[in-house]
Parts: C-alpha cells; structure tokens; sequence
C-alpha cells in the first residue's frame, strides 16, 4: 500500500506520538486519517463504549455535569490505558469549551502522564499557531502535504456523513435483512483503512453503488421522522442508545440536520437563523437555530413526528423545548423529548420509541383513508 | 357446536396486575385486578385462576391473548400471548374503545404517569414521565403509610378539607420534607391529604402534562383515578369536569384484549399455563465488558424465551422459539 501511493507523496519522518481523540460518533475515522496522513503520528482508535467506559467516565466526573463529559472522560481513560500520550479534545460553543481543560486537571490528578491539545484555544488563533500545535506533535511536518491531507479530510467526513444520511434514509425498507448493515459496516472499515484520497473516493463510490442497486420494499408515503437536538448526544451513538437506528428498524425513514458537515463546515447555526425566525428572535445557544429551523422544516414538509434528543441537563436544548411545544401545536406534528444520562438500560427508550411509532403510523393510516 | 370466539388482555403492571376478557363485540365477559406484590408469574398465575372460574367455557373459546404493562414480555412468553405492546398504546386502544369523543386521557399508575392526545379517535401525542416518580401512585402510598391511612381511604379524606394545605409538589424529596414540616405544624390530616391530592394533580400538570393542550372531554385513569381527592384536585385546577370510567383500572388490559383480537394472530390458549412450571434464569454474558444481563426463561425445563442481549454475540438460540 505504502508504494503504491509513493508517487504522490513524499514520505513524511514520522512522530513516535500517539494521538488520540475521545469517541465521537464516527467521526473518529477522519481524525485518524489526519493524525496518520497529514501529521505523520500515531492514532489511537477508541473501543467501542461499554458500560465500562461509562462507568469510569462518570465515577470521576462532578455530578452535574452533562453527560458528553462523562463519555469523552470515560473514553480518554480508555484510550490513556492503550497507551495514548496526547489527547486532544474539541472546543465548544457551551460549557462544553471548558471541558477540555477540566478533563486535564482530572486526568493529571488520577496520575497520568500525557499531553492535551485543546482545540478550544485555537478557535481564533492564527494559521501559524495551529502549525505550532501541530508541530508540537511533529517538528518535521511536511507543510504542503498536510494543507492536502485536509482535503482529504474533510471529503471523507462529507463522505461519512452522506453516507450515513443514505443508510438512515433507506436502511428499515431493505428487501434482503441485513443488507445495509453489511454496506455501511464495509464503508467504515474502508474508511479505517483509508490511506489516500483515492482510497475515500473509492469507499465511497463503492458503497453509494452498493446503497443503490440494493432492492427496497418503500411504501409511496413511509413514515418519515426528523431528529433535532443537541451535538453531541444527536451524533453519538453510544450515547444516545442507537435511537436513528432502533427508530429506523421499525421502518422510518430518519432525517436529521445536525451532523459535523453541515454544523461546523457549512456553518448551519449562522445561516440557519433567519429561518428560524418565526419561533426566536435571538441567539439562544450553540444549536437552537439549527433545532428550530430543522423542525419547521421537517413540519413543513410533512413529516409524521420529530425526535429531540439532548443530555440531561443541557441548558441550550432545555431552552428550545417551550419552542417545540409550539411548533408542535402549530404544525400538528408530535415531538417526543428524551433526555440521557449514563443509563445503560434501554428498556424505557424502547417502550416510548414503540409506542410512538404505534401512534404515528395509526395516524397515518386513518389519514390515508 | 360452534363456541363463540373471546380474546383475553392482561396487563402486569409494577403495583397491580389486571386481566380482562372480551366477547367479539368487546364486551368485558370477565375481568380481575390484584396486587402484582414484586412476583408477576405468581400475580398472573392468580389472576388466570380467577379469570377462569368467572369464564364460561361451554359458550366461548380464547383464540387470541395479548399481554402490556412493564412485565408484559416476561409474560407474553409465559402465556404465549400473540401480541405484546406497550402500555401507552394499549391504553390509547382500549379509552378510545369505550369514549370514542375523548381528547385527553390522563393515566397515572404506579410507576409511571402519562397523557395522551385524542384527535378524530386517534392518538395524536403523548407523553410520559421521564426520571421522577413524583406524582404517581407510589408516592401517594408511602405518603399514607407515613401518615398511617390506608390509601384506599385517601380520597375520601380529602373531600372532607375545606383549605388544602399547599406542598411543594416540584419533586418527592421536597414534597415529603414538606408534608413533615406541615404535619409538626399542626396542619390537619385532612388538609395536608387534600394538599397531597392536589401536589399530584399539579406535578402532573407541570410536568408530564406541560406544553401540551388540555381539551375536554378528559378521562382520568390508572390506579390513582380511583381516589377522588386527586379527581377532585384535577377538576379544580382545569375548570373542567374530569370523567372516571368504572372500568378505568382495566383500560390496559382491555386495551390489549382488543389489540390481540385486531391482530387477527391466533394461538392456543389455556389457562392451565399458571401451573406449568415456569423459571427465569438470569445469565450474565460474558462475551465484552458491556456484560449484559440476559435474562432466559424455561417453562417446564426446556428454554422459550431470552432478552436482555445489547447486540448478536450475546443472542441465546432457543429451539422452542417460534
């Protein structure tokens, strides 16, 4: 693989750091690749979260702290325990913009020995400081080839994310079980796997022709529900129980708006505003813009319910709900509100998901008629 | 000779355990409530057995069961119930059976409270308490136990307080520091069980019922429907008059009774399945560290059923499945 691609890259002196970033939904994928392509370090991948995972996170976490923290602590202990010795953490628009500090000084008092890279401090920061951050990790990186990489980075996140829209879209209707599953499990291992740009062009083709020739038993008008809400709980799937896809084995096509390309590549909560204008008239938090206009828009078009899924806790999100409540009054649309912490127990996720579909679909049959 | 055809409902709740049997025109030909007292197998082997002595089986024949409430896969496998739904459905079902005009239907049992929006016959919306119990009827029961009523006898108490006493109704551990500090003031017992009554009726209306549009006609169900008090409480605080089926109880079950007879699924049916020997086995799988527990039942030694898997690896094959 190595020489294949030696033509058009020049090979990097590589870092013996490794890199690790906390799990993410499947965004950890892209940062691999840039850790691995761009910078020329190692990444660490996370497991897959366990109850494990969930329990070291929360036993040294503060008590009220929402529950993104708890996972990505949780995730950081398990990545420093494989041998990670530098973590970076993301910024954020809320309160999450400080945890990456405080997972520092946590980390550092339970006695490990590692460096933090916090994206907070950069939100600003010029070019030459991120090229100082990332020489931090590599003094020999190759400039050119990492302003290339990035590309390639952000194409497979585009990748992964429509994908995943096309799999959430389509994957309760397969006319062979299983189909999709196997697809979309094949395109994040490509993904994994990913050493050029061709190598995510290529996944990418493969599974899109794959999702496409795959026979589909859809109705004229299936059921259609819109998921809005917080960030990270929305992306996460461990955090969130896997509710798109428990919603989406019923056979219900899910949307949903909020995801890494649409939120922080084109900006969605900025260009969004306006038309959220009907129901806020101003910058509630990080996500209210891109929630709201997200719901009227699915309302709009006929959509039978909408899911708002947030942590427990989430000041922001827990400021949109009197919203909803009126859009969906409004628009005669029902909204089911679930809120996480670390419960590990998917029984009442269940029942309500159940019994929502029940309802949705009862209403659209007597609609129909 | 031909039997005419009946469908059986039960619904294993966290307190009570309720049974209902309909005709084909959903008329309740027998019916049963008893206290599930933390044994549901044993709840439901009780129940069969009195459900079976008020059912005429020289005229009619089960052909279809369905089973709801929070232990209705446990017993769904038992019984080998056709279908198996959740509460809110089965609820939604059974109301819009016997008032077919309802828009709201309040439904607070002891676990777990819940509202469900009616437009057209159909539910158009509901909710259900997430975290807290506040405000459902295990609260009211530990509540009588400390003031030492029984709280059967609650309802009938609270009619008789002209000035509630007010209680913080926002969460059970102020609304019970509360109740304390009223008691040691010397409120009267019937005030501080009207301002009880009535901390229930607004935690639901703050909480469950919160951003959702009340219409009447409301009908008010579950175990708590039974204590006037709370009826009372809810109609002072809406202005409307809250309807209380005699059946309200059973909505559940009856709901299911109907679900199992719309399926069209048919199964065998007897009621001797209460003596079978039935043992649930919990394992805990070992495969990852998620360590789920799976929990197997056997009926008469051999394995019917098993749940509690988080994905594949952890699937116990049972060849009795159907």
């Amino acid at each position: 693989m190595a020489n294949k691609n030696k033509k058009n890259k020049t090979a990097i002196k590589g870092s013996a750091r490794k890199v690790a970033f906390p799990t993410f939904g499947n965004y950890n994928l892209p940062f691999k690749y840039f850790i691995e392509q761009a910078i020329g370090a190692e990444c660490i991948l996370p497991a897959a979260h366990t109850k494990k995972t969930v329990h070291f996170g929360e036993l040294n976490s503060p008590d009220f702290v929402c529950t993104p923290f708890k996972h990505t602590l949780g995730s950081m202990i398990e990545l420093l325990e494989l041998g990670a010795d530098t973590l970076v953490m993301s910024g954020g628009p809320c309160r999450l913009g400080f945890y990456g500090e405080l997972q520092k000084k946590i980390l550092e008092d339970m006695g490990y020995e590692f460096t933090m890279i916090d994206l907070e401090w950069y939100k600003d920061a010029k070019k030459s400081e991120w090229l100082k951050a990332i020489k931090s990790v590599n003094p020999n990186v190759n400039v050119p080839q990492l302003l290339f990489e990035v590309t390639n980075t952000m194409k497979m996140i585009k990748y992964i994310d429509e994908i995943e829209e096309l799999y959430h879209a389509n994957m309760g209707f397969e006319a062979n079980e299983g189909a999709y599953d196997r697809i979309y499990r094949d395109f994040l291992f490509d993904m994994k796997m990913a050493s050029s740009g061709n190598d995510i062009k290529n996944a990418y083709r493969k599974a899109k022709v794959a999702m496409d020739d795959e026979p589909l038993n859809k109705p004229d008008m299936p059921l259609r529900v819109g998921i809005v809400g917080e960030y990270y709980t929305i992306m996460d799937k461990f955090s969130n129980l896997d509710v798109e896809n428990k919603l989406c084995r019923m056979g219900i096509e899910t949307h949903r708006l909020m995801n890494f390309s649409n939120y922080n590549l084109s900006g969605i909560e900025q260009k969004l505003f306006p038309a959220a204008k009907n129901y806020m008239r101003f910058q509630m938090g990080p996500t209210s813009a891109s929630t709201i206009a997200a719901a009227e828009k699915y309302a709009k078009q006929g959509f039978d319910g909408l899911v708002h899924v947030k942590c427990f806790g989430c000041t922001p999100e827990v400021d949109v709900m009197p919203l909803l409540q009126k859009l969906s009054a409004d628009y005669h649309i029902p909204v089911l509100y679930l809120s996480y912490d670390t419960q590990t127990s998917d029984t009442g996720l269940d029942t309500r998901l159940e019994a929502f579909y029940d309802m949705i679909s009862l209403k659209k049959k007597v609609l129909k008629n | 000779m031909n039997k005419a055809k009946a469908y059986i409902g039960i619904d294993i709740g966290s307190i009570s355990t309720k049974g209902v049997i309909i005709d084909e025109s959903k008329n309740i030909i027998a019916s049963s409530y008893l206290w599930t007292e933390g044994n549901p197998v044993g709840a439901v082997r009780n129940l069969l057995g009195v459900l079976k002595e008020q059912f005429d089986d020289e005229k009619y024949t089960i052909v279809s069961s369905g089973t709801t409430g929070s232990a209705r896969r446990l017993i769904g496998a038992m019984i080998g119930a056709g279908v198996v739904k959740n509460e809110i459905t089965a609820h939604a079902v059974g109301t819009t059976t016997i008032h077919p005009d309802v828009r709201t239907i309040f439904e607070i049992g002891g676990q777990d409270s819940k509202i469900i929006l009616v437009e057209n016959g159909i539910a158009v919306d509901y909710a259900m308490n997430t975290l807290c119990a506040a405000g459902t009827g295990a609260f009211l029961s530990s509540q009588a136990h400390r003031l030492g009523v029984e709280v059967e006898e609650f309802g009938e108490i609270a009619l008789k307080s002209k000035h509630p006493t007010p209680i913080a109704a926002r969460c059970t551990v102020f609304a019970e520091s509360d109740l304390v500090h009223k008691i040691q003031m010397g409120h009267s017992r019937e005030d501080i069980i009207a301002g009880l009554c009535h901390a229930v009726a607004s935690n639901y209306l703050n909480n469950v019922a919160k951003g959702k549009k009340i219409v009447s006609p409301i009908v008010f169900q579950g175990g708590v429907s039974k204590n006037q008090g709370v009826v009372k409480a809810f109609s002072d605080e809406l202005g409307v008059p809250v309807a209380v089926d005699e059946n309200g109880h059973l909505m559940g079950a009856f709901g299911s009774a109907i679900l199992a007879m719309e399926s069209r699924k048919e199964a065998p049916f007897t009621f001797d399945v209460g003596e079978m020997d039935f043992v649930t086995k919990e394992v805990t799988c070992g495969k990852c560290s998620n360590h789920c527990e799976i929990i197997c039942v056997s009926r008469d030694g051999a394995l019917i059923d098993s749940w509690g898997n988080r994905c594949e690896k952890g699937e116990i094959k049972t060849h009795a499945r159907k």
